[in-house]
């Protein structure tokens, strides 16, 4: 099928990058501000300090307090969030089309004007404490975090989330030097989606950001990573599993190659793993496979959670995929994963959310944005030969293993028969 | 948009609500069916059935089953509820004829005695999941108490030791009990082609057999009266609680008020309890939050904080819903709630996948169809005094059943629970 699709770029003299997708029937839009102050740049000791300063911004910019910032954006009826990841503190929104004006301003605010005062400190660290503890309460959460802790070189490894330890010790200066350094318009990306108007938006996002030049880039010195398997003791009755390996980072072409392969791997209910370990075996009621990317890093990353007394075989039989995959790849399986992947490529267009936020992700990365006619093309080229091909060249192996659950695992190659 | 409705011989009724233009199209067998039609000896035979639906039927085979929703790039899945069990696809629209086949193929499992054993195996493993996660299976409790010998008591999952005891010839006649064509709703939404989809439901479902399914309907006798009960976690960080008092019935035309009334006082963000206890970090979540039933309702509230925080919270909360009953609503949390609200309606309206629950859901529960406008206008149309009297006629502050869970017998008092 054809999808009719609009978009649009451009870069305000600061640096800002604005982005825009109409996309036609839609009644509501939705806008996304990313600065470039995520948790990379927390440093030494202050791990949170790029989300608990994202929760700061929100509590009084402008001339608006903290509970003004919330009842004017949900008085407009705005579903608003705030997120900070490894890269960007982002801030975004979606509304019916005509609230745009009234919602742009607020969010000027929040990113310019942010009054970081004391008085608000001591609630919003509590608020991040809080989050950390409920986080101590999600053992798949947990288990995640801790591969990508071993996985990835520091600091890139480290929760954005914060360590409790650190935050309590953060003050307000640190809140307001790490906003002076990072949040800033070079590296900025403001992304729109939905139904736009795009010659309107620009010269709106001009007057509001356009005389914004605070803050310089800074590199973040990438150091050791962990070690290759960790065992966390949890009093549970599951036993999660995460396993990683080192894939190519999404701006690199053959990021498809290894997507698809991860799909085949673990990617939908007829994939691998789904029919090996729950639905052959029975073994647990969730495993899957699938990507995760910073800009220079990605990995793969499988997932179970299982009783502990079926744990060894779950991991046992995970990793018996995983090396049985180079080489036996079958053509229905790739087509099955190209018709998933194009088919949700297609859906993403019924969401104003959800391509705001693909524009953004894409320029990130890609310093572009592709269209989805791009996109599905490069579906189309996937084989099971350039897949096999780049198996080959990128053997899985030095595996990152984490096991949170009552009783260490043996981290074995092959599985029993 | 448009909706379409046909009803086929043997009972089975197919919905659609048209939009043209749109990149996708949701189907759905909505089946009127779940915990609240067990009996103790089925009990979790809803959820486990809606598992073997995907097992296979006499000509597919479960494998079969997942190649063919992954080929046709399905978003595919099923839930099941106190009330309903609900079989889904999203497709782009050229797959629409593979999807129904597929789901009306599958809604006559073949339940093979393998099958069940091996599923069984994943059934308690999703049990032993959710007993790992907040809230500790304090809403279950919380629920069970409060219903007491009504039928919406029973949890949607069952327990091991029900799960493991239940035969599969059991969930065979459950099934073909439940399954009638007269008890389950054929639902789509998005770029339908309405004609192609009677068509197929005449063909893959005009044999079935249809059978009398009883009403469901239990109107709710005893009064609820205060409660606290406590799930004890020792490895838990924080404490979860919650409390559970009536509100309205799916079928009192006050759910709606009873809806924004619970993003004024208790939505995850902005709502008064938000600023008495979120927004300072006293509190890692405190929401209320309306559900209901086709004969009952309930106003819910979940806590979560520090363990020796709970009993205050607690108390805090019945507090900020005693001043919302005797000070009333302000004006402006009633329209910032209401714009909010709205917002929502639009948003959730774009997506046929998000419609397709609205639009099966009200029809099988009412025979009701509400368009994205007729839900506007309704929210637009409420006032300050719907919201009032829905405080005077379910006092948020009155008699609830709270269960607790956390790392050690929280130090709760009674009085937090009771009316003061």
């Amino acid at each position: 099928m054809t999808v009719k699709q609009t978009l649009f770029s451009t870069t305000l003299d600061n640096g800002i990058v604005l982005l825009g997708e109409e996309l036609p029937g839609l009644e509501s839009v939705a806008v996304a501000f990313h600065s470039p102050a995520g948790a990379i740049h927390d440093g030494r000791g202050r791990c949170g300090l790029a989300t608990l300063s994202g929760e700061m911004m929100l509590r009084g910019a402008g001339s608006r307090s903290s509970r003004q910032i919330v009842e004017d954006l949900e008085g407009a009826g705005v579903q608003w969030a705030q997120a900070v990841s490894m890269s960007h503190a982002s801030f975004s929104g979606a509304m019916v089309a005509r609230q745009l004006s009234d919602a742009l301003p607020i969010y000027a605010d929040i990113l310019r004007r942010p009054l970081l005062a004391e008085d608000e400190l001591e609630n919003a660290r509590q608020m991040v404490l809080q989050n950390l503890a409920g986080t101590e309460d999600d053992p798949a959460h947990r288990a995640i975090l801790s591969l990508r802790e071993i996985h990835y070189p520091s600091p890139w490894g480290m929760p954005s989330e914060g360590l409790s330890a650190d935050v309590e010790g953060l003050s307000v200066g640190d809140v307001r030097d790490f906003i002076t350094a990072h949040v800033r318009p070079r590296g900025a990306i403001i992304a729109i989606a939905g139904r736009i108007d795009w010659s309107d938006f620009v010269p709106r996002i001009e007057q509001l950001f356009g005389d914004w030049t605070t803050g310089a880039a800074e590199a973040v010195a990438t150091g050791p990573r962990g070690p290759r398997v960790k065992h966390v003791p949890h009093d549970s009755q599951q036993t999660h599993i995460a396993l990683a390996w080192s894939a190519p980072p999404y701006h690199s072409d053959d990021s498809y190659e290894a997507t698809a392969a991860l799909a085949v791997l673990g990617g939908g209910s007829s994939s691998r793993m789904f029919s090996e370990v729950r639905e052959r075996r029975g073994l647990c009621y969730s495993v899957s496979a699938g990507y995760q990317t910073h800009r220079d890093f990605a990995m793969a990353v499988c997932y179970s959670g299982t009783t502990a007394a079926r744990a060894q075989e779950t991991l046992d039989v995970m990793l018996a995929e995983i090396h049985r995959l180079p080489g036996t790849i079958q053509e229905a399986e790739l087509e099955r994963v190209k018709a998933r992947a194009k088919s949700a490529l297609v859906m993403q267009q019924e969401s104003s959310a959800a391509r705001a936020g693909a524009i953004a992700r894409q320029w990130y990365h890609l310093g572009t944005v592709r269209t989805l006619a791009e996109e599905l093309d490069r579906y189309d080229r996937l084989s099971v030969r350039s897949i096999e091909e780049w198996l080959e060249k990128h053997p899985i192996h030095d595996l990152s293993v984490v096991s949170l659950g009552r009783e260490a695992l043996e981290v074995r190659d092959a599985v029993s028969a | 948009m448009r909706f379409l409705r046909e009803r086929l011989d043997n009972g089975l009724e197919i919905i659609a609500e048209v939009t043209d233009g749109a990149l996708s199209t949701s189907i759905g067998f909505f089946v009127r069916t779940g915990a609240r039609d067990e009996s103790d000896d089925l009990w979790g035979a809803s959820h486990f059935l809606e598992h073997m639906v995907f097992k296979g039927t006499n000509d597919l085979s479960a494998e079969e089953i997942n190649r063919r929703f992954d080929w046709m790039g399905a978003s595919a899945n099923a839930f099941t509820s106190e009330e309903d069990t609900v079989y889904h696809a999203a497709v782009l629209p050229s797959q629409q004829h593979e999807a129904v086949d597929l789901l009306a193929r599958m809604m006559r499992p073949a339940l093979r005695e393998e099958d069940f054993a091996t599923e069984k195996l994943v059934i308690l493993e999703e049990i032993r999941m959710y007993d790992d996660q907040p809230p500790f299976g304090a809403d279950d409790r919380c629920r069970a108490t409060f219903f007491g010998r009504h039928p919406l008591a029973r949890s949607v999952l069952g327990t091991v030791e029900s799960i493991q005891s239940l035969p599969v010839e059991a969930m065979r006649e459950y099934h073909a009990r439940r399954y009638s064509p007269g008890n389950i709703v054929l639902a789509a939404t998005g770029a339908v082609d309405f004609p192609a989809l009677v068509e197929s439901a005449k063909r893959l479902c005009g044999n079935w057999e249809p059978r009398d399914v009883p009403d469901r309907r239990v109107p709710m006798t005893a009064l609820v009266t205060a409660h606290l009960e406590q799930i004890v976690r020792p490895t838990a960080t924080l404490s979860y609680a919650v409390r559970m008092s009536p509100g309205p019935a799916g079928d009192d035309d006050d759910r709606f008020a009873a809806k924004l009334l619970s993003v004024v006082i208790g939505d995850d963000s902005g709502s008064r309890l938000y600023w008495a206890m979120v927004d300072s970090g006293a509190a890692e979540h405190a929401s209320c939050h309306h559900h209901d039933f086709l004969d009952a309702g309930l106003m819910i509230t979940q806590l979560s904080c520090d363990a020796a925080d709970v009993d205050p919270l607690l108390s805090r909360i019945l507090e900020v819903y005693r001043e919302a009953a005797t000070q009333g609503i302000g004006r402006r949390e009633f329209s910032q709630a209401r714009n909010k609200l709205a917002g929502r309606v639009v948003l959730e309206g774009e997506r046929p996948r998000r419609r397709l629950f609205h639009v099966g859901l009200e029809w099988a529960h009412g025979g009701i169809y509400r368009s994205v406008a007729d839900n506007l206008r309704i929210v637009e149309d409420l006032t300050v005094d719907d919201l009032q009297r829905v405080l005077a006629r379910w006092p948020l502050d009155g008699p609830g059943v709270t269960v607790l869970a956390g790392p050690s017998g929280a130090e709760a008092s009674s009085q937090a629970t009771a009316p003061a």
